[in-house]
């Protein structure tokens, strides 16, 4: 009988045994690597705005209240973008020739709201609100980040879902008094396995059966 | 393709997959530029090769996208939070108060005013509807001369030189033809308009105008009192050819009151009973608990008989055959026993005379006063025969009208049949396209550019109800203030602004002027305050007429006569489930809305009896001629157990002339059934008897979903017609043993109260031994025992299939229209259905009506076949469905038993071009695309907000806690963080829930919420309770109230079951 195969072929397939799964796993590393990294989540990517507004300026620097501005963070689903009346509170008596601050100025005066670069977005199928994970201790730098350090505004978590499930998973981890909500600078403390527990029982939240329902956050 | 219009019995189609793998079932006919979804799939693949390759596929990256704040923030608004105003929707002159959800300036759903008079909270599937209208492309966006847009300064330029000229001579030849108006702050214009031009004159038309129930009332009372009835004391109600609880101005009132004292509870064994001899099949009359089926022209004499069996004076007895003398006899017998407390409504269809006759036999029942309810008519121009649409066009063909100007209305459309209003408009308006110097001048002022627009020279757009200020009357005289809740958006203005701007006022502006008559009317010294409460509550405080008391004369009878001939057709006119009179023509989402009983979408038909069809040769979609004193429509058959023989029910307000509009949403552009106007004379506005039919020969194809997503098992033997309507599912303690066992699936209970009240366990027996196995199943149980655990509970007894529910549901969450031929292939995308039941085709048949949504088993079948895990249970017994996970295997539909679940075959919301539409979108509720499955979610959006609402407070309280020492003080606050709660939670309505008009629908925690009871669970552990299938051990979380009945004993068992 005529062969077939010629006997080098036994280690191109000893090769290929042992390569193809190797180099299929390094394919899957590697997309599985690029869905996470920053150019598909646009996580820690600054955004230019048409005012350099600057978190570290107004928040460190200044000492503004978070909800000085995001007025509604703490009873609705949207935090709030402030209006340019807001801005003008201030400027129109400080920085008032500031050339940043032209568009401020025109917004105010030719009655146009000033058009904000979104930084955070989730898909359109995906439902966050506010109101609730501030009112029980889900403080504003657990997922924004030390935004008091940042000059421009940037998207400091993934907001993947892996993210999300990470803390409705465990949300023990994640809770703080709600007073110290709008603390940019909080610190969990060393025994937040205790605390968090105790954190989640007086703010009722749930159980993480019910957190990690679909409908509660996909409707 | 099985034949949709034959329908299927189910033996024969033992897959539903077999409609959804048909030939070219995936081939969307409409789909943008050719694309066939195979080429589309081929030229993609190619497509996302490349793409690939690019390394652009992983990236879903936000693009620019903006977030646009205020410059000042108005007061009261927070973005993320829906803001609810107070309005009302006039329609045919009357309002009927709304509360008009906005979202960031984008008003998306109405419910009901529940302070307000006629809607009482509920609402219709108009009022829900009506908010699809604002946004609407194929609205009328820009003035038009001659069919060519112009700038509105042209037309004002125009219309001022010639009315310099008409003041000269007092406004001779000047001419308004309006809807009736109720309006206060508009009769007040108009009086200004009169004032300066005192000859000019003001018609008004409304082929809604009840002007037969009006002409009654001067028959009866000798001048044109307004009547209204109050149902709560009525304890036996007899309609004669009255849909009271769909057509009426206070339908909506009616419906809860009528409800209200019928509801069947273990602590309330007391129900109102209601008679209907009708010529058609209403939504009353399948709430009836003794039906006769009659021609038109004989209500008249039943009334006669029923008048002199009650002793009226000056009535004589009349010759009826048996089975009706015998009806006669038993229902006035009944109304007699309840003198003050019963009630006899006409419907609008009958003549002047049978309304006085039911005057009479109020007033011999003592009924006035006590549930027929005088007051003078706040209409404007009441019963003058001067103002009618015919002296106005006898003037228009005598050359006595020079300046003609439309305000709102489609008369041209709509015109009784022997007023050609359109040839005279026509006449007039030859010059159309010629210049100022023209001999006549025609306008139209319209929401669309319709047939009259299109008759008339001119065109102006007409501002939508959610556009403009304005106020309207309530049935009652209650005055509400139309507050707008954004600006028009294609330019509109509103009756009042033209007027305004007609009599030269500075400030024509809607606002100005409503304000302007209310604080002279309001006549208060604090007007500010009073004008943020009445916008607040949504009616003006004691603005309703007051009630008078009045006598009736004696009723002359001697014009009455029946219709003796048994071999004659006669034809019946009835305002539409779905289109009203035409106003909604335009309307998708009612145009897909399957009609009541006929289950037709995007069609009218001839709709006649299965045995009449047999009798004149016909079969369901054979087209007939309908002629008329020489007028004739030519339309397709519909059959429809349960109407008179011998009577044909007509639907009006189809057949809308092109629209000339650019519209691409489903099926617009074109007509829709047939007018029928004109073969309706306004002598014989109700039905005409005695008319001629004949065959055409020509077939047209309608689509009815009466078999859609059925989920009963094999049927009855087919019935005398040849056609069952829903597979056989009704059982009641007469179901024969044998009948029981023949596939029967109990899915619809019936019983009397009398049966109920002897045995209070009866509907567990119906359900016979399968209602009383253990439910065991395979899977390990859910802790259901925490928490809130929703649930559901529909009153079969209380539904009447207005299907209010329907479109409720379709603007809360954002579901598409498919078109007729989509609906063909069961393809209709509505998340609750309406099953309408009959227990056969007798002359008068038993008609349950089942709304079904998802029915939330705790043991969904559909959950353990998705391959992909994208539907789900949540913790709170909710079968979740997860739109981003889900490929569309559609095996959960498949294994669905109660066929609620719905696929998008296609992107349906592709029709949702313009921004306009785009604006109408839910944000709270994703938009779904194609390839995806959807059902009803129990609206989880308001469970979620309701919730969040409900955590927040309660955290809050105990955090108070907390800082508190005092006991006492704690254990008070606890009990008020209680009470917060169980009020939160109870607040919470579905989109169903809170449309319903009856309350058949209750949604809540089926556990205690806050330590109490919720209503959801109340009705729950009424015996009337069951739940569909539940021999599947599906357990669902939405159950069923069985249908109660409360016969009269003396019309039991001549007939059988359901049976008049």
């Amino acid at each position: 009988m005529a062969r077939h195969f010629h006997p080098r072929s036994n280690h191109i397939a000893r090769v290929l045994v042992l390569g193809a799964p190797l180099l299929a796993g390094l394919i899957g590393f590697c997309i599985w690597q690029l869905q996470q990294s920053p150019y598909a989540t646009a996580q820690d990517v600054y955004v230019d705005q048409p005012v350099p507004f600057s978190h570290e300026h107004h928040v460190k620097g200044l000492g503004v209240d978070c909800r000085y501005c995001h007025t509604s963070v703490s009873d609705s689903s949207f935090a709030g973008i402030p209006p340019t009346k807001t801005c003008m509170t201030c400027h129109s008596q400080l920085w008032t020739n500031a050339g940043l601050l032209q568009p401020v100025r025109d917004s105010w005066q030719q009655d146009k709201p000033i058009q904000w670069n979104r930084v955070h977005r989730l898909p359109d199928y995906v439902f966050f609100n506010h109101e609730i994970h501030v009112n029980k201790g889900v403080g504003c730098s657990t997922c924004h980040g030390p935004v008091d350090e940042m000059p421009l505004m940037r998207q400091h978590s993934t907001l993947q879902m892996g993210w999300c499930l990470d803390c409705h998973r465990n949300p023990e981890k994640n809770l703080r008094p709600r007073d110290e909500a709008f603390n940019m600078k909080y610190t969990f403390p060393a025994n937040q396995a205790e605390v968090g527990k105790d954190l989640a029982e007086r703010y009722h939240v749930r159980s993480v059966r019910e957190l990690t329902d679909c409908t509660t956050c996909h409707r | 393709m099985h034949d949709q219009n034959d329908p299927i019995e189910l033996d024969e189609q033992p897959l539903r997959a077999w409609d959804e793998f048909a030939p070219d079932a995936d081939e969307m006919p409409e789909l943008a530029d050719g694309l066939t979804r195979r080429s589309f799939m081929q030229r993609m693949a190619a497509s996302m090769a490349l793409a690939g390759l690019a390394g652009a596929g992983c990236n879903d990256r936000p693009t620019d996208e903006k977030i646009v704040p205020y410059v000042q923030a108005p007061e009261g608004v927070q973005p993320g939070k829906p803001v609810i105003f107070a309005s009302a929707m006039p329609l045919n002159g009357y309002g009927k108060g709304v509360l008009v959800t906005s979202r960031e300036g984008r008003p998306i759903k109405i419910e009901g005013n529940p302070q307000h008079p006629s809607t009482l909270g509920g609402t219709d599937v108009f009022l829900q509807a009506s908010i699809l209208d604002i946004y609407d492309p194929a609205r009328s966006q820009t003035p038009t001369r001659a069919g060519t847009g112009v700038d509105a300064s042209t037309f004002w330029a125009a219309l001022g030189a010639r009315l310099e000229t008409l003041s000269k001579v007092d406004g001779e030849g000047l001419r308004f033809l309006s809807g009736t108006i109720t309006s206060p702050s508009l009769i007040d214009l108009i009086q200004s308009v009169q004032r300066k031009y005192p000859k000019a004159r003001w018609h008004t038309y409304d082929p809604m105008d009840r002007a037969n129930r009006r002409a009654g009332n001067v028959l009866a009372f000798g001048k044109p009192l307004s009547v209204h009835f109050d149902l709560k004391p009525a304890r036996v109600i007899l309609s004669l050819d009255s849909d009271f609880l769909f057509d009426d101005l206070a339908s909506l009132r009616y419906a809860r009151e009528f409800m209200n004292a019928r509801r069947v509870r273990v602590s309330q064994l007391e129900m109102n009973r209601l008679y209907v001899a009708e010529s058609t099949f209403s939504i009353t009359g399948s709430m009836a608990d003794h039906r006769l089926p009659i021609r038109p022209a004989n209500v008249a004499m039943l009334a006669q008989a029923i008048a002199a069996e009650i002793g009226v004076a000056g009535v004589s007895a009349v010759g009826l055959d048996a089975a009706s003398a015998r009806w006669v006899k038993a229902v006035a017998e009944d109304l007699k026993s309840q003198k003050g407390t019963s009630l006899i409504v006409v419907g609008e269809s009958q003549p002047p005379v049978v309304h006085a006759l039911a005057m009479a036999i109020n007033e011999a029942l003592g009924n006035l006063g006590k549930t027929v309810l005088l007051s003078e008519s706040t209409e404007f121009g009441v019963g003058d025969a001067s103002r009618s649409l015919k002296s106005l066009a006898d003037d228009m063909t005598g050359g006595k009208v020079d300046t003609l100007l439309i305000l709102g209305g489609n008369p041209a459309m709509n015109a009784p049949a022997e007023v050609d209003f359109a040839g005279a408009l026509r006449a007039m308006s030859t010059d159309r396209q010629t210049d100022d110097s023209s001999s006549h001048f025609t306008a139209h002022l319209g929401v669309y550019s319709n047939e009259t627009a299109f008759l008339c020279q001119w065109h102006l757009p007409e501002a939508h109800y959610l556009e403009a200020w304005g106020d309207v009357r309530a049935h009652d005289g209650t005055a509400t203030i139309i507050q707008p809740l954004i600006s028009p958006l294609y330019g509109g203005q509103s009756i009042a602004e033209f007027l305004g701007r007609l009599i030269g006022q500075v400030q024509a502006n809607g606002y100005e002027i409503v304000r302007s008559y209310w604080q002279k009317a309001a006549g208060t010294k604090d007007f500010e305050g009073w004008w943020q409460a009445t916008l607040n509550t949504g009616v003006v405080a004691g603005s309703a007429s007051s009630l008078i008391s009045a006598s009736c004369g004696k009723p002359d009878l001697s014009n009455l006569q029946g219709s003796a001939n048994p071999a004659a057709i006669d034809i019946v006119f009835r305002p539409d489930y779905s289109v009203w009179d035409g106003t909604f023509a335009g309307n998708t989402w009612l145009m897909e809305c399957p009609r009541p009983f006929s289950k037709l979408v995007w069609d009218n038909a001839a709709l006649l009896d299965p045995a009449t069809a047999t009798r004149l040769g016909l079969a369901g979609d054979d087209v007939v001629k309908v002629t008329v004193r020489n007028q004739s429509a030519e339309l397709p058959v519909a059959l429809l157990p349960g109407l008179p023989d011998g009577v044909i029910t007509l639907h009006l307000g189809y057949g809308r002339g092109p629209r000339r509009s650019n519209t691409t949403d489903t099926g617009l552009g074109d007509t829709h059934g047939v007018n029928v106007y004109p073969i309706r004379f306004s002598d014989a506005s109700g039905f005409s008897a005695n008319v001629d039919v004949a065959r055409t020969g020509k077939a047209y194809k309608l689509v009815r979903t009466h078999n859609h997503h059925a989920m009963g098992g094999p049927t009855t033997p087919t019935t005398s017609s040849g056609k069952a309507l829903k597979p056989h599912a009704i059982v009641t303690p007469q179901t024969s043993e044998a009948e029981k066992e023949v596939g029967n699936r109990r899915l619809v209970r019936v019983v009397s109260l009398g049966e109920f009240k002897a045995q209070p366990k009866i509907v567990e027996e119906l359900g016979g031994e399968r209602e009383k196995r253990p439910l065991l199943s395979l899977y390990p149980e859910w802790d259901y025992s925490k928490g809130y655990q929703w649930g559901m509970s529909i009153d079969q007894t209380a539904c009447m299939g207005c299907n209010a529910c329907l479109v409720a549901c379709q603007a809360e969450n954002n579901i598409p229209v498919v078109g007729k031929d989509q609906v063909e292939k069961q393809r209709e995308m509505h998340w609750i259905r309406i099953d309408d039941y009959f227990d056969s085709a007798s002359e008068s048949p038993l008609v349950v009506h089942q709304p079904v949504p998802c029915q939330h088993c705790e043991n969904a079948s559909c959950e353990y076949v998705c391959p992909v895990g994208a539907t789900s249970h949540s913790a709170e017994g909710l079968n979740q469905m997860t739109y981003n996970r889900c490929v569309g295997t559609r095996y959960c539909s498949n294994n669905c038993a109660y066929k609620v679940r719905r696929f998008n075959f296609f992107d349906f919301n592709i029709h949702r071009e313009t921004p306009q539409q785009k604006m109408l979108a839910n944000p709270e509720v994703t938009v779904r695309t194609r390839g995806v499955m959807e059902k009803c979610t129990y609206c989880v959006q308001r469970i979620q907000n309701t919730r969040i609402e409900a955590e927040v407070a309660l955290v809050n309280i105990e955090e108070r806690i907390r800082a508190l020492s005092d006991e006492n003080q704690k254990t008070a606050m606890r009990e008020e963080g209680r009470k917060r709660e169980h009020e939160i939670v109870e607040g919470m309505q579905t989109a169903c829930q809170q449309a319903c008009p009856t309350q058949a629908i209750v949604f809540g925690s089926i556990l205690n919420v806050g330590g109490q009871p919720t209503k959801v669970k109340t009705l729950k552990d009424e015996p009337l309770d069951y739940t569909l299938l539940r021999e599947l051990t599906t357990k669902p979380r939405t159950s069923y109230m069985a249908r109660v009945r409360n016969p009269n004993p003396a019309l039991e068992g001549a007939h059988s079951r359901g049976e008049a």
